[in-house]
């Protein structure tokens, strides 16, 4: 046995002292209250009476003092926190490390109503309270790695315990600790991993039954009255047909209210049709009679088409501009004149009767106009004058001698804002090019010569085209239209779609604020120009950066996770498996309880005159 | 405290009177009957006339149809010497106990007083104390409250002793009313007899208190006797606590039993119980007062 308070002598002795003191305070006694009677004749006549004593009335006294004893041990065992020793760590001579799994299926409920993280942090307490007497153990989880250690102190280990949560993570992550000789795996085996040799593997797996969303997604419509189309999976991992009640939500408003009877293993897949405007946010909740996850039992997603995006244009001669945006639903259009730009609101509205939006705008589009100050929102530019922000010439480069004449665009290039468009449709008589420090080609001619460039600041972000429709067949271009909406789509919706699931993600640069579900701001770490963060809970995430928002949504549905039937963990893993029963609690807990116990039932006893 | 009782209680004790179950000769006239023939009003019996007798007796009438001389024989009516022994121990010094005690030599006295008894107040302990007597008439009253409202209980009651004063000096045999605990480690039949041999019709009430009744303690106790200052350390356990209350119940039943058989009148008054009621009710019951 060790103890996780102090040396086991200490502990040993503190347990002796506490036994004795309390016999003798026992024997001791108090000084039993003085109470004044009127005469000891009636009290001398009972005593000098023979009276015969029960076994009860024997015994009651040594009873009484086992209890206090007891009572004593029991609160100096709570103190010293006792615990087993376990071979495996503590035979152990070098570090150790205990990894517990954090994927989602670790929130499965068992048979005996704790969940399969519970019994992994109990499994944990005990490797870690017979490993910290006096070898370095670390902690670690597979979704955040190492989380505390490596240390002996074993109440930073169970702080460190108290503080960890399943978050998913990556399945092919695994922590390292350097030195470590021995490796303590703690998982369900829900998820497939290659484990090192010699990792001593602990399984919680118990299988459950379960319902999940699985596959939860809107769809862009190109229809005009459509937003879009939601898709939805359900599957039913229960061995047991049962009935299921799926409610699909848009903001506040039920779309969709069913119940659905499921067979065993049975999946079920729903199309719902979606309006255009109304609230973007969707959800989807599951219920079941035999459902041991909860977290894959909603699932949410954002309607990208829902609004339509406002675009204001600025110039004078903007006519050629109209046919391309004529008919698409998904955007908003506004034109208005370089004299009314940048007025305050009431004063464009006296002027023609109607406020311009151009403050409030998702994307500005110049044609062959500039403003003097750059605006802070998203912007594209067409052919701009050379204001003094975009002005100057780089005399290094070959194209400084001036606009090239016929320059000829070869290859479509692979920025998002290029990506996709056919550079042969487009014949260019001429491209302008502008040099200053925060501009980045991401097309040039055969010879050099930027032909489109993006600014990608982390204050604002914008594209410059170097011709314009006078210098080109631009308004005619197939690939004109394919353009715009690269471009529009770059600026408007940072790309932040590839992050769908909980872990770590990676998002674009100029993504400088990321809010959780609950309004909750998440922390952006930047490594090598990309911003990183970990999604530890599935929602509505909004990515902002470059004057831009983008929302997008993260759901756990994956069969892998919410098949809560089936393990990774064979018989030939030799995973030892963890009982079911005993939480894991640390021993001294016990202890604490049973002295309550004791001195209750002492009181009690006392209470009702069985023991005085 | 204060010993005042209200006028409405006063008016029914003035109803009560003192009830004997002998007649005793008091020294004054008064309205209770004594074996004695004399000048009372109630006439009693004839005789016949002796020289020396005072011829104002003589029944003219029985003369004149029997040609006799008879003598007009009266009852006389004297009072009634009651002695109001109060227990003042410091086994009484309980105050429910003290103050029901006072209360009712209190209310006797009233009731004596108001039909022109001759009331000895008595206190004792170890021996007699103090003794007093208010004298005569209901405007006494309030010398016995001040008396009463005086005394402090002290020492430890040695019943036979006390008794044995008391019989020591001379007195006219009368209602001797007992008020005490009964706790004296010398047994009170003793001191009982004494009294009874003496002539006295006894009448005994017994005071008790919740405490005396009960130990009212669990666990380890040291009980100090307050008479004596003796200690003695108990382990209180249900089945003692149940033991003591039987043995005081066997002592109670043990003072009534032994008052029965010695045709001493005897009254439980708890001191827990309504004082009005153990006037008005108990001791009626137990043919103390009519």
């Amino acid at each position: 046995m060790t103890f996780g308070a102090m040396p086991a002598p200490q502990a040993w002795l503190l347990l002796a002292g506490c036994a004795a003191l309390a016999a003798w305070l026992f024997f001791r006694k108090l000084r039993p209250p003085r109470v004044l009677v009127s005469s000891l004749l009636v009290w001398q006549r009972v005593l000098d009476e023979p009276r015969e004593l029960t076994l009860w009335e024997r015994i009651r006294r040594a009873v009484s003092l086992i209890l206090t004893v007891a009572i004593a041990l029991a609160l100096a065992l709570a103190i010293a926190r006792p615990s087993a020793r376990s071979a495996a760590p503590g035979s152990s001579r070098g570090r150790v490390l205990i990894v517990v799994d954090s994927s989602w299926s670790m929130q499965a409920r068992t048979g005996s109503r704790e969940t399969r993280w519970e019994r992994a942090l109990g499994q944990a307490r005990r490797l870690a309270a017979s490993a910290a007497g006096g070898v370095p153990t670390a902690l670690a989880t597979t979704a955040d790695g190492l989380v505390e250690g490596p240390t002996t102190d074993l109440t930073r280990l169970e702080s460190a315990l108290d503080r960890i949560a399943p978050g998913g993570g990556d399945a092919a992550a695994w922590p390292q600790l350097a030195g470590a000789d021995s490796v303590h795996f703690i998982t369900d085996g829900a998820a497939t991993r290659l484990l090192a040799p010699g990792i001593v593997v602990h399984s919680v797996f118990e299988g459950a039954p379960n319902v999940a969303v699985t596959a939860f997604d809107v769809r862009a419509s190109a229809s005009a009255e459509r937003a879009g189309t939601a898709y939805l999976e359900i599957v039913n991992f229960a061995q047991i047909p049962q009935d299921v009640h799926a409610t699909i939500t848009r903001g506040e408003a039920v779309v969709l209210d069913r119940h659905v009877p499921m067979r065993a293993g049975e999946a079920i897949r729903q199309l719902v049709p979606l309006a255009r405007g109304g609230d973007p946010r969707m959800r989807v909740h599951v219920e079941a009679a035999q459902d041991a996850l909860d977290v894959d039992d909603d699932a949410f997603a954002w309607i990208e088409h829902a609004n339509p995006i406002s675009i204001t244009v600025v110039g004078q001669h903007t006519g050629w501009l109209r046919p391309l945006f004529a008919g698409d639903p998904d955007v908003r259009v506004e034109f208005v004149d370089p004299a009314k730009y940048g007025l305050p609101a009431a004063a464009a509205a006296s002027a023609d009767g109607q406020a311009p939006s151009s403050v409030a705008a998702d994307v500005l589009l110049f044609d062959r106009w500039a403003p003097d100050e750059p605006p802070t929102r998203p912007a594209i530019y067409v052919a701009p004058p050379d204001v003094p922000w975009l002005a100057g010439r780089s005399p290094s480069r070959a194209w400084d001698a001036g606009d090239e004449k016929r320059p000829r665009w070869e290859a479509a290039g692979t920025h998002p804002v290029v990506e996709g468009v056919d550079p042969l449709t487009l014949t260019i008589e001429k491209a302008h090019p502008y040099s200053t420090d925060t501009l980045t080609a991401v097309a040039q001619s055969a010879i050099g010569t930027p032909l489109v460039y993006v600014s990608d600041g982390a204050d604002r972000r914008f594209v410059v085209l170097t011709f314009g429709p006078g210098d080109s067949n631009l308004a005619a271009a197939p690939g004109f239209p394919v353009l715009m909406g690269n471009a529009i789509d770059w600026l408007v919706r940072p790309d932040a779609h590839a992050a769908r699931t909980t872990g770590l993600a990676s998002f674009d640069a100029a993504i400088v604020r990321l809010t959780g579900p609950d309004n909750r701001q998440v922390h952006l770490s930047r490594i090598d120009g990309a911003a990183l963060a970990m999604l530890r809970a599935p929602g509505l995430y909004t990515a902002e950066g470059a004057g831009a928002r983008s929302t997008f949504a993260v759901n756990v549905g994956d069969p892998q996770i919410s098949n809560l039937s089936r393990t990774s963990l064979s018989r030939s893993d030799q995973a030892r498996p963890v009982m079911a029963g005993a939480s894991g609690r640390p021993w001294w807990v016990y202890c604490a309880a049973a002295a309550f116990g004791l001195a209750l039932a002492e009181w009690w006893t006392w209470q009702r005159r069985i023991t005085v | 405290m204060a010993l005042r009782f209200e006028d409405d209680f006063l008016k029914k004790l003035e109803y009560l009177h003192v009830v004997s179950k002998r007649a005793f000769a008091g020294q004054n006239r008064a309205d209770r009957l004594t074996p004695k023939r004399g000048r009372g009003l109630e006439f009693a019996d004839h005789r016949q006339y002796t020289p020396g007798d005072d011829f104002r007796h003589i029944d003219w009438k029985a003369y004149k149809r029997l040609n006799r001389l008879l003598l007009r024989l009266f009852d006389e009516e004297r009072d009634l010497p009651i002695y109001l022994m109060l227990d003042a121990s410091r086994s009484m010094a309980e105050a429910a106990k003290f103050d029901m005690a006072r209360r009712i030599a209190a209310a006797l006295c009233y009731i004596g007083l108001a039909h022109l008894d001759r009331l000895s107040i008595v206190p004792f302990g170890r021996g007699l104390t103090h003794e007093t007597s208010p004298g005569r008439g209901k405007g006494r009253i309030f010398r016995v409250f001040e008396m009463l409202e005086k005394l402090e209980p002290s020492g430890p009651t040695d019943l036979r002793q006390s008794f044995k004063e008391f019989a020591s000096r001379p007195r006219q045999t009368g209602l001797t009313v007992i008020i005490s605990d009964f706790l004296d480690p010398g047994g009170f039949d003793k001191g009982l007899k004494i009294l009874r041999t003496l002539g006295h019709d006894v009448m005994v009430v017994h005071v008790a208190c919740e405490r005396d009744r009960d130990p009212g303690a669990f666990g380890d106790v040291r009980f100090v006797d307050t008479e004596t200052g003796d200690v003695r350390e108990v382990e209180v356990t249900p089945k003692l606590s149940s033991a003591y209350v039987a043995a005081w119940e066997a002592h109670a039943a043990e003072l009534e039993h032994f008052c029965g058989r010695y045709d001493i009148g005897y009254v439980r008054a708890d001191a827990e119980r309504p004082f009005e009621d153990v006037i008005l009710k108990a001791f009626r019951q137990g043919r103390f007062v009519a």
